[in-house]
Parts: C-alpha cells; sequence; structure tokens
C-alpha cells in the first residue's frame, strides 16, 4: 500500500517535469507554425487564389441600364454658338410655359412626359427620335420632317390653341431650331434610321378582361394621386410653382395628345410611374389608370371641324375615349 | 481473496483516478495563432485606414471654402438658376424674371438687402405680380460671395457692369441684421427704392398666433415629457441628428408624429414625446413649426462630395432609378405641402442618418414606400454627397399659410 502510493506519486511527478518542457517546445511549434500558417494564408490572398470565384456581383445598375445608347450628360455641352442654342434648346424643353410662351397653351413641359430632360429610356427619349425622322405619320398620312413632329407636340401636347398666338411656332421658328439642336445633341453617335432600343415608350399588349375607369381610379388613388392630387391637377411649391403636372382639365395636353390614347399613356405609366417606381405596376393596373385618367375632360380636339362624333370617326380609333360616353357625358366637348 | 491476490494488482483504495490531460492539438495551437496574427494585422489596418479617413475629410472640408472662391457666374447657377432658371427668365405665375428686372437695374442695395432678407410677399416685376417666396442667402454667403454674385447679376441682366463692393454687403447686413423676410415688394419699395413702387400692398396671411398651450408645448414639455425646444432649438433649426423643423409642412410633421405612434418611424425619444400628445397637440406643433423662420445653422460635415450632390439632387441617377429629389421635394427642395417635406438647410447627420434608416427598417413611414427604393439605390458617399449638398441650400421661406387646412392629417 505505502509502495503503491510512492510509485504513483513518482509517476505523477515524472510526466509533470517532461510535461513543462514539451509544453515549451510545443508552444515553440504552435507560434512558428502559426505565423507561417499566417503568412502562406496572406500570400495565398495576395495571389488571389482564395478571392471569391462566383460569379461578379452583378451591378445594381444592370436591371433599368439594358439599353445601349448613353446621351452625353449636362457638362458635355460644347462652348459657343452652337452650345447655346443647345442651352436655348434645353431650357424650352424643360420649361415650355417660360420660354416658349407664344405658343403653350397649358401648364405642362417637354420633361413631363420625356423625363431626364429627354434622356430617359422608355419615356420617349430624344436621341431615339432624332434618328427617327423624317418619317411617314399615319396621324397626318404624309411625310413628317422633324419641325412637323415638333409642330404637333405643340398642337396636341402643349395645346397650342390656347396659347397667347393660338397656334404652335411657325415654320422656321427660333423654338424649333434651338429644340433639334438641343436633341441632335442628345443623339450624338446614335445610329440613324435604327430602330433604338428604349426608343418610345413600350407598347403593352392589352390585357384579355379589357381596361376599367372605374378599377382605375383606385389604382389612382392609391399611386398617382400622392403627387398628381386626387383632382388630378398637379402640385405646386410655396411660390405656385408647378412640381406635379396636370393630367386632365384646362392646364393638361389635348384630346389629340398621343398621350390621350390609353396604350400611350399606359406604356408610359407602366415604365416610368410611379416616378423612381418604374416596372412597379402591373400591366393591367396600367392600363386601368391610363384609362381613368383618359376618359376625364380636357382641352377640345384641335382637328374638330364639325360634331364631335364626325371628328371621333376621323380621328379617333383604337384606344380613346373620344366621343364616348362616360358617366352619363359624352367626352371631347373641351374644356372652358 | 486469493483468487484476487493472484490477479493484477488491485488499485490503492486512495488513490483517486486521473486522467492526462489531452494536449490541444497542435494544428489547432497554430490556427490560433494565426488568427491571432491576423487581428493584430487588421487592427493595425484598419486604424490606418481610420487615420486616411480622417485625414481625406479633413482635405474635403479644408477644400471647401475653395468653394466659396466661385466667381459670379458659378454662383448664379448653383444658387438662382433652379428657380430663376439658367437664362433668367423666371417661371411663369411663380418666380420673378431677374432679365430685365428693375430691382437689379437700380441702387445695387436692392438686390443685396434682397439677397441678405429674402422675400415673403407679393411684389411686382415688369408688370406682373408674383406671390414671391424667396429665402434668405444670409446664412449661407458671404459678404464676398453676394458681393461677387450682384455684381455679375446686374452686368448680365440689368447691363450695369460696375462692380459691387463687399463692403457695402458688410455695411448692409450689419443694418438689416435679424430682420425676417422682406414684406413684399412694398417694404422693399419703401425702405429702399421708392421708384419701384407702386408695389402690391401686403394684406398679412392669415396666421394663427401659435396658442399658449402650443407654446407651453413647444417650451415647457407637458405629460412628462421633454420641451421641443429643449432639442430642436428655440427656432426650431435643430442640429446635427435632431432635424430642423422651421417651415416644414404642417402636415408632414403632424404625420410624422404618428408615425411615431404606430411605430412606422423608430426612435425611442420621440416615441414617448409623440405618446404624450394629442392628435389636436400633433396638428398645432405642425401649424407653428410650418411657419416658423429660423437662419440656416446646418453645415456640410459628413466629408461629402458636394458636386455630386448637386449632380443627385437636380439631376438623378435615373439609370439606378434614382430621380432628382428635386422632381418630387420641389425645385430649391422647399418642399410640396403637404406630403413632400422641404430639404434645404437640414441637418447632414440626421438627411443621411433618415436615408440608411430607409434602408434598414427603422422608418418605413413614406408615402407608397417611394423612399425606401430611392434610399436604397444611394450607397454611402451618395447618401454623404447629397445630405451635405442639401445643408448649403438656404432655409425654406415661410409659406405654410398656402396649406389647405384640410391637407393636415
Amino acid at each position: 500500500m505505502i509502495d503503491d502510493d510512492r510509485i504513483s506519486a513518482e509517476a505523477q511527478d515524472s510526466p509533470k517535469q517532461e510535461g513543462a518542457g514539451r509544453a515549451v517546445r510545443r508552444g515553440v511549434i504552435a507560434l512558428g507554425g502559426g505565423a507561417a500558417l499566417f503568412v502562406l494564408v496572406s500570400m495565398a490572398f495576395d495571389l488571389g487564389w482564395l478571392r471569391d470565384r462566383g460569379e461578379p456581383v452583378k451591378n445594381r445598375e444592370a436591371p433599368q441600364a439594358m439599353h445601349t445608347f448613353f446621351p452625353p450628360g449636362e457638362q458635355a455641352i460644347p462652348d459657343g454658338p452652337a452650345g447655346d442654342a443647345i442651352k436655348r434648346g434645353q431650357a424650352i424643353f424643360m420649361n415650355t410655359r417660360m420660354n416658349a410662351k407664344d405658343f403653350v397653351g397649358n401648364h405642362l413641359s417637354c420633361s413631363n412626359c420625356h423625363l431626364d430632360g429627354g434622356r430617359k429610356a422608355d419615356s420617349a427619349p430624344m436621341w431615339a427620335a432624332w434618328v427617327s425622322y423624317p418619317a411617314y405619320r399615319k396621324k397626318n398620312k404624309q411625310i413628317n420632317t422633324m419641325e412637323d413632329r415638333i409642330k404637333g407636340c405643340f398642337t396636341y401636347s402643349m395645346n397650342a390653341q390656347n396659347s397667347p398666338t393660338g397656334g404652335a411656332p411657325p415654320a422656321g421658328h427660333d423654338v424649333y431650331k434651338d429644340l433639334q439642336t438641343y436633341m441632335h445633341w442628345l443623339a450624338t453617335g446614335a445610329p440613324t434610321g435604327k430602330k433604338m432600343l428604349g426608343a418610345g415608350y413600350p407598347e403593352l399588349d392589352k390585357p384579355a378582361g379589357g381596361y376599367d375607369p372605374a378599377r382605375g381610379k383606385l389604382v389612382y388613388d392609391a399611386k398617382c394621386a400622392v403627387c398628381h392630387g386626387s383632382d388630378g391637377q398637379g402640385q405646386r411649391d410655396l411660390n405656385g410653382r408647378l412640381v406635379f403636372p396636370p393630367l386632365w382639365g384646362p392646364d393638361s395636353y389635348n384630346w389629340g395628345a398621343g398621350m390621350a390614347r390609353v396604350n400611350t399613356a399606359a406604356g408610359f405609366i407602366k415604365a416610368n410611374m410611379p416616378l423612381g417606381q418604374g416596372n412597379s405596376l402591373t400591366d393591367q393596373q396600367a392600363w386601368d389608370a391610363a384609362a381613368f385618367i383618359d376618359s376625364q375632360e380636357r382641352p377640345r380636339d384641335p382637328r374638330q371641324k364639325g360634331s364631335i362624333a364626325d371628328n371621333a370617326k376621323a380621328n379617333h380609333g383604337g384606344d380613346s375615349y373620344y366621343g364616348k360616353v362616360v358617366g352619363g357625358r359624352q367626352l371631347g366637348a373641351g374644356t372652358k | 481473496m486469493k483468487t484476487q491476490l493472484s490477479g493484477p494488482p488491485s488499485p490503492s483504495e486512495t488513490f483517486e483516478p486521473y486522467e492526462t490531460m489531452r494536449p490541444i492539438p497542435l494544428g489547432v495551437l497554430m490556427i490560433a495563432v494565426a488568427l491571432a496574427l491576423w487581428g493584430v494585422v487588421l487592427l493595425f489596418d484598419n486604424s490606418e485606414a481610420v487615420a486616411i479617413g480622417q485625414a481625406e475629410r479633413a482635405d474635403v472640408l479644408a477644400d471647401q471654402p475653395a468653394r466659396s472662391d466661385a466667381d459670379g457666374a458659378s454662383l448664379f447657377s448653383a444658387r438662382c438658376a433652379t428657380c430663376h432658371q439658367p437664362n433668367g427668365s423666371g417661371v411663369s405665375g411663380a418666380v420673378p424674371p431677374l432679365a430685365g428686372s428693375p430691382f437689379l437695374a437700380g441702387r445695387a442695395e436692392v438686390p443685396i438687402a434682397i439677397l441678405l432678407r429674402g422675400i415673403d410677399g407679393p411684389i411686382r416685376v415688369r408688370d406682373t405680380v408674383y406671390d414671391g417666396h424667396m429665402p434668405s442667402f444670409a446664412s449661407v454667403l458671404s459678404d464676398e460671395e453676394i458681393a461677387r454674385l450682384v455684381s455679375y447679376l446686374r452686368e448680365r441682366f440689368a447691363d450695369r457692369p460696375a462692380p459691387v463692393a463687399a463692403e457695402m454687403v458688410t455695411a448692409l447686413r450689419g443694418e438689416l441684421a435679424g430682420g425676417s423676410g422682406w414684406k413684399g415688394g412694398q417694404e422693399l419699395a419703401a425702405r429702399l427704392a421708392p421708384e419701384l413702387a407702386p408695389q402690391p400692398s401686403f394684406a398679412l396671411a392669415s396666421r394663427a398666433e401659435a396658442d399658449p398651450a402650443t407654446m407651453r408645448l413647444v417650451n415647457e414639455g407637458t405629460n412628462g415629457s421633454w420641451a421641443c425646444a429643449s432639442c430642436h432649438g428655440a427656432l426650431g433649426q435643430g442640429s446635427e441628428t435632431v432635424p430642423r423643423l422651421a417651415g416644414l409642412p404642417a402636415g408632414y410633421i403632424a404625420r410624422q408624429l404618428e408615425s411615431y405612434l404606430n411605430g412606422s418611424r423608430r426612435n425611442e425619444s420621440m416615441a414617448v414625446v409623440a405618446r404624450s400628445l394629442t392628435r389636436q397637440e400633433r396638428v398645432a406643433l405642425g401649424d407653428y413649426y410650418a411657419l416658423l423662420r429660423a437662419p440656416s445653422n446646418a453645415r456640410p460635415s459628413l466629408g461629402g462630395d458636394i458636386a455630386r450632390g448637386e449632380r443627385l439632387v437636380l439631376e438623378g441617377v435615373w439609370d439606378r432609378g434614382i430621380p432628382p429629389c428635386v422632381s418630387c421635394h420641389g425645385p430649391s427642395a422647399f418642399g410640396v405641402a403637404p406630403g413632400f417635406p422641404g430639404l434645404a438647410a437640414q441637418h447632414p447627420a440626421y438627411t443621411a442618418s433618415q436615408l440608411a434608416a430607409w434602408v434598414s427598417g427603422e422608418r418605413d413611414n413614406a408615402q407608397q414606400k417611394l423612399m425606401n427604393g430611392i434610399a436604397r439605390s444611394l450607397d454611402d458617399a451618395d447618401r454623404r454627397a447629397v445630405a451635405d449638398y442639401l445643408a448649403t441650400l438656404p432655409p425654406v421661406p415661410v409659406a405654410a399659410t398656402k396649406e389647405r387646412a384640410d391637407d393636415r392629417r
């Protein structure tokens, strides 16, 4: 018993002493090995062996940056007379009522429907329009130059019949020259005559069940009214400056405008509205909202000579509420 | 017993069984050592990055006075053109033209006085009356800058090439210090330029003076919660991460207080305050702050790239789904009542923190979640750039009287 105890005590002692020496050795190896491991791994990193080899992180710009054409930015406007004309054209484009005031009969600007100063793809960008004219247009059944096309914008979208001069700028007017210089500059590097990705407004397939202004009102109240107002007349800042454009009524586009057609408005809405949330509405919502907006009264169609019904037959096929009876009232009589 | 003795020696009865400790495998030790080394290197690396960051930020801030060396033309395009337009045409029915304006053609004191105090009333320019609301630039432009700007404006738009001396601005600043905006063209004409008469008379907007109960909320607090002024300042001007309230739309302020109640905007302190307020008190506080006019005390402080911020605010980055801030918050970022708050002269730390809060979900009360996507599309440098740029803008002029009572929620 006593022996056993002594022996076991010795047996316990000797590994302890031995263990101390071993611990030191192990410590040295661990430190050295750790340092070596660290150096190895950091070398591996430096040489790129351990870098993420997965798919490159998707550029968050990608979904909307698919369009291949990028118009020049503001700071690229050249100096000199051409640059001055570009700036004048830009000023007209952004603030049409002020800078082409003789020919504007409502409270809209070009840039209300052609976003980002006519740059944004899928909002009828000017760089794509520039390379598409002269072209034949069914609307007036003739070849239109760019000047003719812009004249149409003044006549209908800017409701020139209600302007101080009562009409669009006369042929060869500086307004056309400046606007075209601006558009030509925006189209720097664009291929002439080629249908460009992002041109015009997207064409949406008509929903199987059609569209419905009553449903559209619900979409409008939920998604549009916060900016355009529940009465559709837009909103002004504290100086009375219009920040959000009116969508119907006397200060909006007239019955002859492209945007007065439900399909055109639906395409614009789908791609661009609500601002900053483009493509967030379903096609059905876009069609319904467009139907609601375009079934409100707006300035009369300047092409109307005889009755509304005659003009409807001559100029308003397809998806237009012109001449139709909505809420017990025939649309097309005009405002004011 | 015998069998036991012939067997293996029985263990001592006092012997306690033990296990020798199994040594930690060398590999694990090595990895631990390597990780420790990595940590040390990271700390060192990081401290270097922080130091570089601080140095860069100091550099950027030091560079910013250089911006104030800007000539009159760049001051004009940065400070005036968003409202008066790059060609000085103004905006029909809203912003008076500079081109051919008699206010520029007469004594130089007139435009200086307008820049120093802003305008808060109707003004007649070239036979058209404008309901003028122009901010005061006293808190955002130096005397030299105002002198350069006025010289440029007079030369370009009124054919008066004689430069204006900064001393004239300094003298006028002293004389006009502390005044609120000019009560329209009438007060301006009476004080400085009789030749500009007749000017439309200024009818004091039906401004309801804040009732004593509201003033008590503002200055003393109630029901165990703090006074508004204890954090937001006596003039509602705010500081750092506490927002400026002066000039924000009444309906917007009331809606924020509701958001603190229903949790769509999270902030412990404001939740306490909001719980202590009745609906009427929330509305009254909105009305009170909407009518306050306070000079800007916001300065760029995040080291953001001001030029980049200016581009984001005025032009947006449409490819990334970022419309210009001003397309909804109004030209000059004065806001559009009741839904869209003014952003001008807001404190950058606050602006940037809100943009981050929309990403993190701390704040989720934007109408139609309009801000959520936009905030997500901005990276950290964008947020700092936008916030710093907005801090350079003059404060929102008072015009909340235009807000219709039924817009208030």
